[in-house]
């Protein structure tokens, strides 16, 4: 079912939702955009073709977040799950929301549930902003997603002129929409077709075709050495990735707390172990476990590419590198060639 | 190519032919034209992707303790990264003889960040001749002015001749006035104690500790940070205000005598998080407490890294 909005009612939707719930959109923060609390309709970012900045994962894994408090010399520690208010979250990409659904396979399954991250999930309508006009850095449909894919969303909205057309694809997101008026069967066409030219149009980036195999064989190749050359060893790619999940735990004595904080394989502490000996010595084996995490190692967990598509790690890189071209370059190295 | 560029393709070409050095870092284009990556030459046949222009952001200095001491390197310098490089040097970090310095005057990094904040996003291409700067945006071009564009440091620099080059291509270039720098620290200076301590929260606690600003500069080549200590704890490892807080204000205290005031830091955050506002301070206090002004030879220890039996304060001795 589609629904429309004409884009001069939003700002009083918005406020209207920000009685019951709290409402989350993409604003501008300094001269980025980010996802902050709904304030001013004037402020909101999330008709701009790029992404956020900072990852909206952070809506459900917080980048610090208390787990535990205790008291000290008491052998009392106690979980500190703490429900939010219910809340909707406005302007989502696809490539987002894909990524949230990428971590639900982590944090959300049968075996295992993380308490934090479930609350967090079960109190939000995610509302997503399909992406009509695609931004260079942008690489979804590459990776077997797309500017309109549904997965994690709970309506979709395409912006046609002045209306915003909304395709309701879950209950919770019918709830919010049921006020509004129908689209057309025309108009309805009118939303499957241009969803579909943006999709076509975009380019392809690469081939992922048999790429786990060829970079499964590339494993021990001086590749590896070439392409970390540049890189810094920082954090960016990782922590402004949607779909980067690794955290550390810490105790914050101080405040007697137990902390989860994002942690990066880009960093040479993350896997530094307490014997000394650390298994990923050098920038060559941390940047090539962010590529092969990406496009091996989650293929043998979930059968998907890990890496949506957002190009924040694109835009972002303080030396330019560029993953689309280390993904490309690394298919054609030959892997006879194993050089350690 | 442009000119430039051939001159320093032809050095690079002859320092691999007569032997001088086993590597050159410079500059490669890469597949966005806006972002030029550093580049890792280990013989001449590769140089047809080198690059020079206003947009190679990141200081170079910054790879030369990621090799051995007895490799051979040769590095485009422009002035803050001759100066960086001197600083290293004076630390130990590489053999002064292992090193050939290619200066080029700068006119100044043009800051990314700022062609987006006045084009948007989607811009594309770049060319370069003299202060002529010009972009494409969606299909059209678009001329921009130098001036406008220029990160804040290089805005404020003031020696952009390479200092202690082994090769100087390109023409030297005016010193600059060292009273804008004066400017940038004394409006800081000008609010009170809690403006100045709500303006030092706002950046610090937009951090998100990806240490992108520690990774980008030449002088941070600790192999173990004091955030990345674990036994003791120096800080709070998490965005707490706390821990962001204690990370920028331990990090600026840390390149006292040592910044060149490049600007690398800022320009890899990607927060956006003003850093030399601190460091253009501490970099005077040197210049007016200590006559010392990092890098600009290869000898000077810096002032907090030597000590005299005549010094001031006997604390030490």
């Amino acid at each position: 079912m589609i629904y429309i909005l004409e884009k001069k009612e939003l700002d009083q939707t918005l406020t209207s939702w920000s009685e019951n719930f709290d409402v989350f959109a993409p604003q501008k923060v300094e001269k980025y955009s980010q996802f902050v609390p709904f304030k001013s309709f004037s402020e909101l970012t999330f008709e701009n073709p790029h992404n956020t900045r900072f990852p909206p994962k952070a809506l459900f894994l917080p980048q610090t977040e208390v787990l535990q408090k205790y008291r000290p010399n008491l052998n009392q520690l106690q979980e500190v799950v703490q429900t939010p208010k219910p809340r909707v979250i406005f302007g989502v990409r696809p490539c987002d929301a894909q990524a949230v659904t990428l971590l639900d396979t982590v944090f959300n399954t049968q075996e295992n549930v993380d308490p934090y991250w479930k609350v967090k999930r079960d109190a939000s309508i995610v509302i997503g902003m399909g992406c009509t006009n695609p931004c260079q850095t942008c690489f979804c449909t590459t990776v077997g997603y797309g500017p309109f894919n549904h997965d994690g969303l709970d309506a979709l909205i395409t912006e046609i002129d002045e209306k915003y057309f909304i395709e309701v694809l879950t209950e919770k997101g019918k709830s919010l929409f049921t006020h509004l008026p129908p689209a057309t069967k025309d108009q309805e066409l009118q939303v499957h077709s241009l969803q579909l030219e943006v999709k076509e149009n975009m380019p392809i980036a690469f081939e992922t075709k048999n790429l786990k195999q060829k970079l499964d064989k590339i494993f021990d190749n001086d590749y590896w050495q070439t392409i970390s050359e540049s890189c810094l060893g920082c954090g960016v790619c990782t922590f402004l990735c949607p779909t980067c999940f690794c955290f550390d735990i810490v105790d914050e004595v101080q405040r007697n707390e137990r902390i989860r904080n994002w942690d990066t394989c880009m960093f040479r502490i993350y896997s530094q172990e307490a014997s000394g000996h650390n298994p990923r010595p050098t920038r060559r084996e941390r940047t090539r476990q962010r590529l092969m995490h990406k496009y091996s190692y989650w293929l043998d967990h979930i059968g998907k590419i890990g890496c949506t598509g957002c190009g924040r790690c694109v835009r972002y890189c303080p030396v330019g590198l560029d993953i689309r071209a280390m993904i490309r370059t690394a298919s054609n190295v030959k892997s006879e060639v194993i050089n350690d | 190519m442009n000119e430039l560029e051939r001159k320093l393709k032809t050095e690079i070409e002859r320092l691999f032919d007569e032997d001088i050095v086993d590597l050159v870092i410079a500059f490669k284009k890469a597949d966005s034209p806006l972002r030029p990556q550093p580049a890792f030459y280990k013989n001449k046949a590769e140089l047809d992707n080198l690059n020079y222009n206003s947009l190679c952001q990141n200081n170079l200095a910054n790879y030369l303790t990621k090799y051995p001491h007895t490799t051979r390197i040769g590095v485009v310098v422009r002035g803050c990264e001759s100066r960086s490089v001197n600083a290293l040097v004076v630390e130990k970090q590489h053999p002064r003889e292992n090193l050939y310095l290619i200066g080029i005057p700068c006119k100044g990094i043009v800051d990314i960040r700022k062609i987006i904040n006045l084009t948007g996003e989607e811009v594309n291409d770049y060319t370069e001749i003299d202060d002529e700067i010009s972009v494409r945006v969606n299909g059209n071009k678009v001329k921009l002015d130098r001036k406008d564009l220029l990160h804040d440091s290089c805005l404020r620099c003031v020696h952009p001749n390479p200092t202690n080059s082994d090769v100087t291509l390109g023409d030297l270039l005016p010193e600059g006035d060292p009273s804008i720098v004066r400017q940038a620290v004394e409006s800081f200076e000008a609010m009170d104690r809690s403006e100045r301590y709500a303006w030092f929260r706002h950046e610090a606690e937009r951090c998100i500790r990806c240490y992108a600003c520690r990774e980008a500069c030449p002088m941070c080549y600790c192999t173990e940070c004091f955030v990345d200590h674990a036994t003791p704890r120096w800080t709070e490892s998490s965005v707490s205000p706390a821990g962001m807080q204690a990370w920028h204000i331990i990090r600026a205290f840390h390149q006292t005598g040592r910044c060149t005031s490049c600007g690398a830091c800022e320009r890899a955050c990607p927060m956006d998080i003003k850093m030399t506002y601190l460091t253009d301070k501490l970099n005077e206090n040197m210049i007016t407490k200590y006559q010392f002004e990092t890098g600009l030879d290869d000898k000077t220890q810096p002032p907090f890294a030597s000590f005299n039996m005549d010094d001031k304060k006997r604390f030490i001795l």
